[in-house]
């Protein structure tokens, strides 16, 4: 099993590279964000992941970030809003584009030609990752990761990444909502400057509501290299179980119009693949086990990390 | 109030019809220009061009490209000032009142470019969260200190009017009518009709009218939804201005499906039928006729040969 690969290593303490920057890159390559380039440029995407693979990855993120029933719906009033003005078949679009996202993932995996290589199925905050105040109440939260967390078992995905989880409560009904689907569980919080979670919740809080569920990994990531570097320390003082973290490099610079996250981040130029690798030589000495890179880090970030972690 | 202004003021009085431009944003995407933001800066050429087609069309007001440019268009997407410093562009507070300036240009250029100075530049305007959610408006507080920013920059770059358009409240409309009002430039309210001739938060067309009690504008319209809800959300108006005279009344539809983050063109209305739609506004008694997302110049150059010079006596 893919897994078992990746599981193996983290037991043994050495380390698992993840892969960089996914819808960034998509972004990068000229691919117009729509449907997060799925169902128009599936190439593209699957290229992105092949890329990472080539690069040194042992672990593919899905490129299903925000791909959530309520995404769409946001937009509308309501449903009976969504049916009048909306496309047919809108309400069941996001988990249309999450299934072929998981097969490109999949594809690009199947096609490498090296085992033990796993695919992380990507679940984001329902609502918008950076706002913890727009977090839905947690029954709905129950009913919308459970649904989310059925299609990624569907999907095929090997195990669950609950990523830039921005505040306690909803990461923990998402925790456990994956865990009962039997599939294993990593977990990551975006954090401030000062180790905190985009919450305000000390990142002690986080690992107490989320370790008892039996999760594999805590992780920190979608953060500056710096915030990155002093959340993971903060992280070594409550976990003792493996813990990762991927930073974003450059600005995050979204669009002049509101439709969610929009994977744009500007002025990625200013942290070249070996200046990223220097800090994450810092993490891994703190003690994360999985390490890659988030926003704005493309392939050549994670080469450096393979030849030189 | 500008002199064009006062000349459209006069074309009111004499009951002729005004014809407003289409659909914007959706005409980016169909002419390949795409939508990751306003690209008033970044394609001036293209959205110049497609101001100077609705113009040559006919439109007597061309709407800016600013729609839902806001200040906080940029600040949602964080959890709050501090994290949009931290990890934000540089410039993104300054962005929107700078891209209001380039949009408000990009109507003026147009203008000049088809040689009809007596064209007048609305400077559009949606609500300050999202346009279909009532629920998620900002308080009272926040509106009044937002809308008199943005207003201001619509202003000062040399708009003749607000649109005010696709809101979903009295409230939030009352509060961007007495911005505009404060900043001395004329203002008309466009308001998202349901199916049932109700704003999105509920509110009916009376009530409506109460929640704009001595603020209301020159002209209230119905915008952002399909033909028959419009023709229905109109029909309350008509009903209602009959009982109670008060603003001029105006409508624009969609054609078409929105398709976040694009719009999905379809053919139900092609030009002659929505200009018959246009007509039965008129015979409500509808003085401003445009089109909103999915409209194209082809519709307003329909409306401006086929709709009559002057509401019916």
């Amino acid at each position: 099993m893919a897994y078992e690969a990746v599981k193996g290593k983290l037991a043994r303490g050495e380390t698992v590279l993840l892969d960089g920057g996914v819808g960034t890159e998509i972004l990068r390559r000229g691919v117009y964000w729509r449907g997060h380039g799925i169902e128009q440029h599936p190439e593209a995407v699957r290229q992105v992941h092949s890329d990472y693979l080539a690069a040194g990855a042992e672990v593919l993120r899905t490129n299903t970030f925000q791909l959530n029933r309520r995404a769409y719906l946001d937009l509308f009033h309501g449903l009976e809003h969504m049916r009048r003005i909306g496309p047919e078949g809108l309400e069941h679009k996001a988990g249309r584009l999450l299934a072929q996202g998981v097969e490109l993932a999949r594809e690009a995996r199947n096609g490498a030609g090296r085992a033990g290589l796993a695919v992380a199925g990507v679940i984001s905050p329902l609502a918008h990752c950076f706002r913890p105040d727009l977090s839905p109440p947690l029954d709905q939260c129950r009913r919308e990761y459970g649904e989310i967390v059925e299609q990624m078992k569907a999907a095929g995905v090997d195990f669950i990444l609950l990523e830039s989880m921005n505040g306690v409560r909803e990461a923990r009904v998402a925790c456990e909502v994956a865990r009962s689907s039997g599939l294993p569980v990593w977990v990551s919080f975006v954090v401030r400057e000062n180790a905190q979670v985009l919450s305000r919740e000390p990142l002690a809080e986080a690992v107490k509501a989320v370790e008892p569920l039996g999760v594999d990994v805590i992780a920190v990531n979608c953060a500056p290299l710096a915030d990155i570097t002093a959340a993971v320390a903060e992280l070594r003082q409550h976990r003792t179980g493996p813990i990762g973290a991927w930073a974003h490099i450059g600005r995050y610079d979204p669009p002049s119009w509101k439709f969610g996250f929009y994977p744009r981040f500007s002025g990625t130029e200013s942290v070249p693949p070996a200046q990223y690798l220097e800090a994450a030589r810092e993490w891994k000495r703190i003690g994360a086990q999985v390490i890659g890179g988030c926003c704005g880090t493309g392939p050549e970030h994670v080469r450096a990390l393979r030849d030189g972690l | 109030m500008s002199e064009g202004y006062e000349k459209l003021k006069a074309r009111f009085q004499n009951g002729e019809i005004i014809i407003l431009d289409g659909g914007i944003g959706s005409e980016m995407l169909r002419r390949g220009v795409t939508w990751e933001g306003h690209k008033v800066e970044s394609e001036p050429a293209a959205i110049r061009a497609i101001h100077a087609d609705y113009i040559r069309a006919g439109a007597d007001v061309i709407s800016t490209n600013t729609f839902q440019l806001a200040r906080r268009s940029y600040m949602n997407h964080f959890a709050d000032a501090e994290h949009m410093k931290r990890i934000g562009a540089a410039d993104l507070s300054r962005r929107a009142p700078l891209l209001i300036g380039e949009g408000v240009k990009r109507v003026l250029e147009a203008r000049d470019q088809v040689g009809r100075r007596d064209v007048l530049v609305a400077g559009a305007m949606t609500t300050l969260d999202w346009c279909f959610r009532p629920d998620v408006a900002p308080s009272l507080e926040e509106m009044h200190a937002e809308y008199r920013e943005t207003v201001q920059a619509f202003k000062d770059a040399g708009a003749d009017l607000m649109l005010f358009e696709t809101f979903n409240s009295s409230k939030e409309a009352r509060t961007a009518l007495e911005a505009a009002r404060e900043a001395g430039i004329p203002a008309w309210v466009s308001f998202v009709c349901d199916w049932q001739g109700k704003l999105l938060n509920g509110e009916t067309v009376p009530q409506t009218r109460e929640g704009l009690a001595g603020v209301e504008p020159d002209v209230l319209l119905f915008n952002c939804a399909p033909v028959p809800d419009i023709t229905l959300a109109l029909g309350e108006l008509s009903r209602e201005l009959r009982k109670r005279p008060g603003p001029r009344m105006g409508g624009y539809a969609h054609v078409g499906r929105f398709d976040p983050p694009d719009w999905m063109f379809t053919d139900e209305y092609p030009p002659a039928q929505y200009l018959s739609a246009c007509r039965e506004w008129v015979s409500l008694g509808a003085q401003v006729l445009g089109g909103c997302c999915g409209t194209t110049p082809m519709h307003i150059e329909a409306l401006k040969k086929g709709l009559p010079r002057t509401l019916p006596v």
